[in-house]
């Protein structure tokens, strides 16, 4: 009768005996009893081999007192799982977009920088691309040929985008477009021209305003005039003969103006509602100058500021760029620039969103013991990014419970990179809706970082804001 | 330029008395001479005194010519004092050089002649012409006295005309010994007086390096050692390996083991290390030797004769089985506090870069989860636990099954395997972890458990074997994939062994014409490892007619790149010894033939810095070659091998792949950054990370790919944060490109490998030794980089574990007599080339004080801050045993 020792994971059990007469398969009963790992588990190593359940032991000359080693453990077998993992490698093309987390870019077809970086600002607003995405493919009689195609062309070129992992070439919408603007086709030594991209935005918005209306007249205004559309109550004054009147109209982007004074968005916008013009005065009975003061009536869901950079100079007549700095904030607040009775709408919510930002405030500053100015800014600032996502769906779910507040997050900018406007590039700087912006610049996406949003506000030849586009917070009562 | 006075020489005031006497004579001789005019009064009179003795010199009278040489010879002797300017009496003695060599050759033989020519030979010294040496000659035929008196300056001037005598000679193989015996003085001599580097320049000179045994004693011998071995380096062969014979004869002489232990490693002669352990009687001593072998990483069996007692030579064989590594490694773990384990984001670090990071992406990348496993395992290796495959299994989610699953296909081999990684070093544990992916029914999976029991077990020996117990069956299964994973298994954890088993098991897998060919491949380069640096004939043939057997078509494979690298691991570092098998690889089909030549040529002279094979390399290099042809790569390769050995063949091999760089077609633009982070493994050099970030940005991406694994090779372990946040930019950088983002992902994994505790360096023991395995390891890596995409991205991303084999703890562990960690505080610095200084010179700077055990960067050396204990090897590094001392006393 022999004698090992064997030796399992760490511990080894000494002087196990071993009757050599016996197969094996008994002394592995043996270490069951010891270690709990069943027989057929069991893998002994008896100097380089392993011990066969029927090996004969004076074959295998073990020696009194050897260590064998032994592995094996009673653990359960792993099983793979019955519904195994996707991988994105197997996905189709459509659903790696998807997890990129951003939709593709677009071809430059030859200076169509302007249309691009236009669209892609545009699609970045979810509530236009459900009204297109309801829009009856068939023609209805009060929206003219080309309208139609255009507007079939945007859902269209909205819809690729969202699919394709690859750059998309924006061929057919860009043949409509020509078609219904003429002036897009412009050709200059064989190529097509540079053009605005004010113009193609305001076009493309007038274009899509009109075919999404809604068939009777009766109803709420058409739905890009609720998303974009404002109403400007102005009062002309004028000063020779006192007369006063007001007028209202609406508009779909305000403008801001920028003059020598003006250094922030918020002056320019100032600068843009206050205006002087002539005209036939009744009372004197010629031309008089008259001055006149807008105020915002009514807000829209998303607000489109363009910066009035360009301007056309009489001197040398040509159009030329302003490259004045104007700094444009993250979060604007235009409730100084609203009417007295917008005002007075606005008031409660914005009390109540006071209230709840001061309460999470609150949390912040008992833990922080002294609440800088500057650090109660900045929190700020977050809380209205992150509270974007939210507004954005509980407006949805109940229109009539959320309500405007006058404040304002950004969520696109369109820039123009270069010195004069006939010339350079337009690109488009997106948030997307986790909170990630994304710069387009024709074909090429990529990420970029919030704080480098704001630096796009002009005063070199990097990129400057040319048109803005901020998205109402709203809050429900 | 006149001499100024010098009032406290001895010679100068030695003759003022005399001098004081002739003045009134030499006044009118003062207005004559112009030329003396700026010489001061004692000048004058030492001139005037060594003019007489020149006149009296050749007065026919023999006791007044006496009495002018003796007074010539203390004049002469008196002033050899001064270094900085030829001494006086030999300025004013020039003059007159001539006559009295004239006058010289008239004398007939006598003492007095021996006497004149000891003078003139001193004279010689600075009026010799260039060649002639006058200085020489004159000396043998010249008393056979003290040499050493005539001043240091005149023996050196000696021993360098020897030299030039001596080659003379032995072109016309005249006689010697009367050089001989002069060297005999000399050497002498220079022991004496701390010039042991000139002594052995001069013995190396006329070849009798011998005579050294008889001239060095206990305060020298350790100066002349070190010069000895740094000496070897840039020594051609043989001369190298008989410089380090005679000084491993020195250490064994003055019992020096340690230090004879390692050359004797160095020199891969066992009869060697058998002598340390039969000469050494002490056997905590011996326990020391174990460590050491155990570090350097070779197979080593103890005998009766080396250690008699039975217990004591089990417990020895444990160390040098290296079985106590892990613990070692877990106590170093554990005392600088990083047992916690790491996640592959938390090196990732994606929260650090704005904007870029990562949108949360709804399905799994199988690309991004391989990735993540490879970090994972590197980051933890060695832990024994890790947050995605050790996880206990019953936790509904996250447990370690669900992570092996959301790999795919030969994927799932690479996590199986990731488990060996983590239990690195942990044989019990390892595998009764792996255990339970044995009875899967997936063969990716068993691979993967295959191939984690050969790297749990790598670099541990026991004598059950069990790895070539587990992995033995498994060679014949009927899947390719399983087979590669039993054999690569038992490649990593027997390489070096040169065990008869696993031959007769993998050799017939080489030759058998139904094998696929990546089996043959990983058959191969296990054989390599398993037999490297052995020469073995029987292997070199297996793969020598694999590769014959090949197909015009196989090849044209990416993997049959392995069958030359096999064969070249044959004999690394063994230099002519591959001569007859790169005769016989001169048959092969051209398609590999160029291969293999530069393949075999690089692995023989691996680390010997050898400058000729540099040059033929680099010449291979420089052709400007048609497409197809791949052989350039490994020959790039092969010169970073040959010159990693010293720093000096580094920084010069950086220089001239950088012109590479420049001037080489894209197939050598492609292995330089490879070439850069072989030179620099594990050590991080500001330049050489910088050249690899710029071309981590190339427009080639197999080179940009390659530049990222070699700056995860030059930062591996180190945590360096300057790599870190490189390529935490590049993995933004190339956040679209899966291949690229890939190669950065395991970059990233490198460089934080096991926390920063472990090196990639086959360097260790101060740079002196270089363990072959290691090297083998990581060259077997570099030359499956060489052609990423097929390999590396293909799917044989599982030679990534092949860097297993260099994996080591760069610590410092002081054990007490028992071999239970000991802690004493150690200064940690820069290390100080001390090789030929005088004295006691720093050996570190800039050091800081820690206690033990410490992490040693690249290039630092640690010393004991204290001397209460003795360590019983001079190399601190690895596991260190200290004995107290016995002279200690409390303050």
């Amino acid at each position: 009768m022999l004698t090992v020792s064997v030796k399992w994971q760490k511990k080894v059990f000494e002087s196990i005996e071993v009757d050599t007469l016996q197969p094996p398969y008994v002394f592995k009963a043996q270490l069951y009893d010891l270690s709990g790992v069943p027989p057929e588990r069991q893998k002994i190593m008896v100097k380089g081999g392993l011990l066969k359940d029927d090996a004969d032991w004076s074959k295998l000359g073990l020696k009194n007192g050897q260590k064998l080693m032994m592995m094996g453990t009673a653990d359960e077998i792993v099983k793979a799982p019955e519904k195994g993992p996707v991988f994105m490698e197997d996905l189709p093309e459509e659903e790696q977009s998807a997890n990129l987390g951003y939709s593709a870019g677009l071809v430059n077809l030859g200076n169509t920088c302007y249309m691009n970086s236009t669209m892609q600002c545009l699609k970045s607003v979810p509530e236009l691309k459900s009204e297109l995405s309801n829009y009856q493919s068939a023609r209805t009689k009060d929206v003219d040929q080309t309208s139609h195609m255009l507007t079939v062309a945007t859902r269209e070129l909205f819809s690729e985008l969202d699919k394709s992992v690859k750059a998309v070439a924006p061929m057919p919408f860009w043949m409509v477009l020509q078609k219904k603007y003429p002036q897009f086709a412009q050709l200059h030594n064989g190529n097509h021209m540079q053009q605005d991209a004010e113009e193609c935005w305001t076009q493309m918005l007038y274009t899509l305003s009109q075919s999404l209306k809604p068939p009777s007249p009766s109803e709420d205004p058409d739905a890009v005039k609720a998303l974009f559309g404002l109403n400007l109550r102005s009062r002309l004054h004028c000063q020779e003969s006192s007369e006063e009147s007001s007028e209202t109209e609406s508009v779909f982007s305000l403008k801001c103006h920028i003059s020598h004074e003006v250094n922030h968005l918020h002056e320019g916008l100032k600068h843009g509602l206050k205006g002087e013009l002539e005209k036939t005065s009744p009372a004197l009975g010629r031309t008089a100058v008259y001055i006149k003061e807008s105020l915002i009536d009514s807000l829209p869901r998303y607000l489109t500021v363009q910066f009035v950079r360009f301007f056309w100079k009489r001197e040398s007549n040509q159009k030329a760029k302003i490259l004045r700095k104007v700094d444009y904030p993250l979060e604007l607040d235009i409730y100084d620039l609203c009417s007295e009775d917008l005002q007075k709408k606005l008031e409660a919510p914005r009390q109540k969103l006071r209230d709840i930002e001061g309460q999470k405030l609150g949390l912040q500053a008992s833990a922080k013991s002294s609440s800088k100015g500057d650090d109660v800014k900045m929190t700020d600032a977050e809380e209205s990014s992150n509270g974007s996502g939210e507004s954005s769906s509980g407006d949805q779910q109940g229109g009539a419970s959320s309500h405007m507040t006058g404040i304002y997050d950004l969520v696109s900018v369109l820039t123009h990179k270069g010195r004069s406007a006939d010339s350079g590039h337009y690109v488009s700087w997106v948030k997307q809706e986790s909170g990630k912006w994304v710069q387009y610049d024709d074909a090429n996406t990529s990420l970029q970082r919030e704080e480098d949003i704001t630096k796009l506000s002009g005063g070199g030849d990097w990129h400057m804001a040319y048109i803005v586009m901020y998205k109402a917070r709203l809050i429900s009562m | 330029m006149a001499p100024t006075p010098d009032p406290n020489s001895v010679g100068g005031s030695a003759k003022q008395d005399e001098a004081t006497l002739k003045v009134p004579s030499k006044d009118p001789k003062k207005k004559d001479e112009k030329k003396d005019e700026d010489l001061s009064e004692e000048d004058l009179e030492l001139k005037q005194n060594l003019e007489l003795y020149v006149e009296r010199v050749q007065d026919p009278n023999p006791d007044l010519q006496k009495a002018a040489l003796e007074s010539m010879r203390q004049e002469i002797r008196a002033s050899t004092s001064s270094m900085t300017s030829v001494p006086k009496p030999l300025k004013f003695l020039r003059p007159h050089y001539g006559t009295l060599k004239a006058f010289h050759e008239t004398m007939p033989n006598s003492d007095l002649k021996k006497y004149l020519s000891d003078i003139l030979s001193v004279l010689a010294l600075t009026m010799s012409a260039e060649g002639e040496r006058e200085s020489l000659s004159f000396r043998l035929i010249g008393t056979e006295g003290d040499i050493g008196s005539w001043g240091h300056e005149y023996v050196r001037n000696l021993a360098g005309e020897i030299a030039q005598e001596y080659t003379k000679r032995q072109s016309e193989e005249a006689s010697i010994d009367d050089l001989m015996e002069l060297v005999q003085q000399i050497v002498a001599f220079h022991m004496k007086h701390n010039a042991e580097t000139e002594a052995v320049d001069l013995l190396m000179d006329v070849e009798d390096l011998d005579l050294l045994l008889e001239h060095v004693d206990k305060t020298n011998f350790k100066r002349t050692c070190n010069y000895l071995t740094s000496a070897a380096k840039y020594l051609p062969g043989p001369d190298d390996m008989l410089v380090l014979d005679i000084s491993y004869m020195i250490y064994m002489k003055f019992e020096e083991y340690p230090n004879a232990l390692q050359i004797a490693l160095f020199l891969d002669n066992t009869q060697y290390v058998k002598q340390v352990f039969t000469s050494c009687t002490d056997l905590l001593k011996k326990k020391q030797f174990c460590y050491m072998i155990a570090r350097h990483g070779i197979t080593f069996d103890l005998d009766d004769e080396m250690v008699a007692d039975d217990d004591d030579r089990e417990a020895l064989q444990d160390i040098v089985n290296n079985t106590k590594l892990s613990e070692g490694y877990l106590t170093l773990a554990r005392d600088i506090e990083v047992m916690e384990a790491k996640t592959p984001e938390d090196i990732y670090k994606a929260h650090l870069l704005d904007g870029r990071a990562s949108s949360g992406a709804s399905a799994d990348s199988a690309r991004q989860n391989l990735a993540a496993t490879f970090v994972n395992a590197f980051v933890n290796a060695g832990f024994g636990q890790d947050k995605l495959m050790t996880v206990p299994s019953d936790s509904t989610t996250g447990s370690s099954g669900n992570w092996l699953f959301k790999n795919k296909e030969h994927g799932k081999t690479s996590a199986a395997a990731s488990l060996g990684m983590i239990q690195l070093w942990d044989v019990d544990s390892g595998l009764s972890q792996l255990d339970k992916y044995f009875h899967s029914n997936d063969n990716p999976i068993i691979a993967g458990a295959l191939l984690g029991v050969g790297i749990v077990n790598c670099g541990i020996k026991n004598d059950c074997d069990p790895a070539l117990a587990l992995l033995g069956d498994y060679i014949d299964k009927e899947d390719s994939s399983v087979r590669i994973g039993a054999i690569m298994g038992l490649g990593i954890s027997y390489a070096g062994s040169q065990n008869d088993q696993i031959r007769s098991k993998l050799s017939p897998i080489l030759n058998d014409a139904k094998a696929p060919l990546d089996v043959i491949a990983f058959a191969s380069l296990s054989l390599g490892m398993i037999y490297v640096g052995s020469c073995n004939e029987e292997v070199a043939q297996s793969i020598i007619f694999a590769l014959m057997d090949r197909s015009e078509a196989e090849l044209g494979d990416a993997l049959t790149r392995f069958l030359p690298l096999g064969l070249g691991l044959l004999y690394l570092g063994k230099q002519e010894s591959v001569e007859a098998t790169a005769e016989v690889s001169k048959t092969f089909n051209e398609k590999i033939r160029k291969y293999c030549d530069m393949t075999l040529l690089s692995c023989a002279y691996a680390g010997t810095g050898n400058v000729l094979k540099v040059q033929d390399l680099l010449a291979q290099c420089g052709e400007h070659l048609e497409k197809g042809d791949i052989h350039q790569g490994p020959a790039v390769l092969g010169l970073a091998m040959v010159a990693m050995s010293e720093e000096l063949g580094v920084d010069m091999e950086i220089r001239s792949l950088e012109r590479m760089l420049q001037y080489g077609e894209q197939n050598i633009r492609r292995a330089v950054p490879l070439a850069l982070g072989l030179l620099c493994i594990s050590n991080p050099k500001v330049t050489v990370m910088d050249t690899l970030s710029r071309l981590s940005h190339d427009t080639d991406s197999e080179v940009a790919m390659a530049a990222i694994i070699s700056l995860g090779l030059i930062g591996a372990g180190t945590n360096n944060a300057r790599i870190a946040g490189m390529l935490r930019n590049l993995s933004s950088y190339y956040y679209k490109d899966a291949n690229l983002l890939f190669c950065v992902r395991i970059a990233q994994g490198l460089v934080h490998m096991g926390k920063g505790l472990l090196t990639l360096s086959p360097f260790h023991s101060e740079r002196f030794l270089l363990s072959p395995t290691a090297l083998a390891g990581i060259v077997t890596l570099l030359h499956a980089c060489l052609d990423m995409k097929p390999i590396i991205l293909g799917k044989y991303h599982y030679v990534l574990y092949f860097l297993v084999l260099a994996m080591q703890p760069r610590m410092m562990l002081t054990v007490d007599e028992n071999l239970k960690p000991l802690s004493v505080p150690v200064r940690v610095g820069q290390a100080v080339d001390v090789v030929g200084q005088a004295g006691r010179p720093k050996t570190i700077t800039g050091f800081q004080t820690h206690s033990t055990p410490v992490l040693l960067a690249a290039g630092e050396r640690a010393e004991l801050a204290t001397d209460k204990y003795i360590p019983l090897s001079p190399i601190l590094e690895g596991f260190i045993i200290l004995k107290e001392n016995p002279d200690y006393r409390e303050e």
